[in-house]
């Protein structure tokens, strides 16, 4: 292969890669948008749904931890919140230590939508990985690593030190 | 082990009652929790449940159903159960066994 066909080929990779990649973005929120909107919990959006996946399904959370994780103000999240109390799926709760401090977690109804929204994540993971050997799996695990860790980097490097969101997991399942 | 036949929701005190049981004893009761809430969620009688009993061959669980159980098994037990832990699960002894792993 000439120098000039080498370069012409790989910008043509790069385009279908960074297509791949624009579509994977876009199609995942709207298949998640559209299960949701034909599924159990049709009245949350895919917003909210996030909100209570930053909240997560067990030990209850301050405002400002939830606010952090989401890359949110409080003010917005305090909006957020308000709407999802009245769906029914998150509660406010005083701590039972210092009175001041409101903390907000997942009712029975938001740690189902949780849990069933975690499983579309587990399905469309475990669609990708089956069909990879364990070595291709470590690849393309690290390779997804720093493809996060520099979108992350890009973040910060526009965001002017806002914060970028982070999901935290909880490690301690059975 | 056998299924009791008291339909009765336990209450929280029952449930830290459980604990202090010899570990057959605190499988039966566990048994016994898991085939109410299997019974409420499937509208079946609890006789229809037995340690055997495939999960998701036997029983007409949707995803929705097991999720149900699982959050109503991690409240009452105050437990974490993953989705490997429930991938792992065939029949009603595997739960109570899980359960009564992650509690010992």
């Amino acid at each position: 292969m000439r120098e000039g066909e080498r370069g012409t080929k790989m910008d043509s990779t790069e385009q279908d890669f960074a297509e791949s990649l624009l579509r994977i973005f876009d199609n995942v929120l709207l298949t998640e948008g559209m299960a949701l909107s034909k599924g159990y919990f049709s009245d949350l959006s895919i917003a909210e749904l996030h909100t209570l996946n930053a909240i997560g399904p067990y030990e209850a959370r301050t405002m400002t931890e939830t606010a952090n994780i989401l890359g949110i103000t409080i003010g917005t999240l305090t909006v957020a919140i308000d709407r999802l109390v009245k769906k029914k799926y998150v509660e406010r709760n005083r701590d039972t230590k210092d009175r001041r401090i409101v903390r907000i977690s997942l009712t029975r109804q938001g740690k189902l939508a949780y849990r069933m929204h975690s499983k579309f994540h587990r399905v469309l993971v475990k669609r990708i990985m089956d069909p990879l050997s364990e070595e291709e799996q470590k690849i393309l695990t690290k390779t997804i690593q720093e493809i996060d860790g520099f979108v992350e980097e890009q973040y910060k490097k526009y965001s002017n030190g806002q914060h970028y969101k982070k999901i935290v997991r909880d490690d301690t399942e059975v | 082990m056998a299924a009791s036949k008291n339909n009765e929701n336990k209450s929280g005190s029952q449930a830290s009652r459980e604990k202090e049981l010899s570990p057959n004893l605190q499988k039966d009761a566990i048994f016994d929790t898991l085939t109410s809430m299997l019974s409420e969620l499937l509208d079946m009688p609890k006789k229809d449940f037995h340690p055997d009993t495939m999960l998701f061959e036997e029983l007409p669980l949707d995803s929705l159903q097991l999720y149900e159980l699982v959050v109503d098994l991690e409240t009452k037990y105050d437990l974490h159960i993953s989705d490997e832990a429930i991938e792992k699960v065939q029949t009603i002894d595997d739960v109570v066994e899980m359960i009564s792993f992650a509690k010992s």
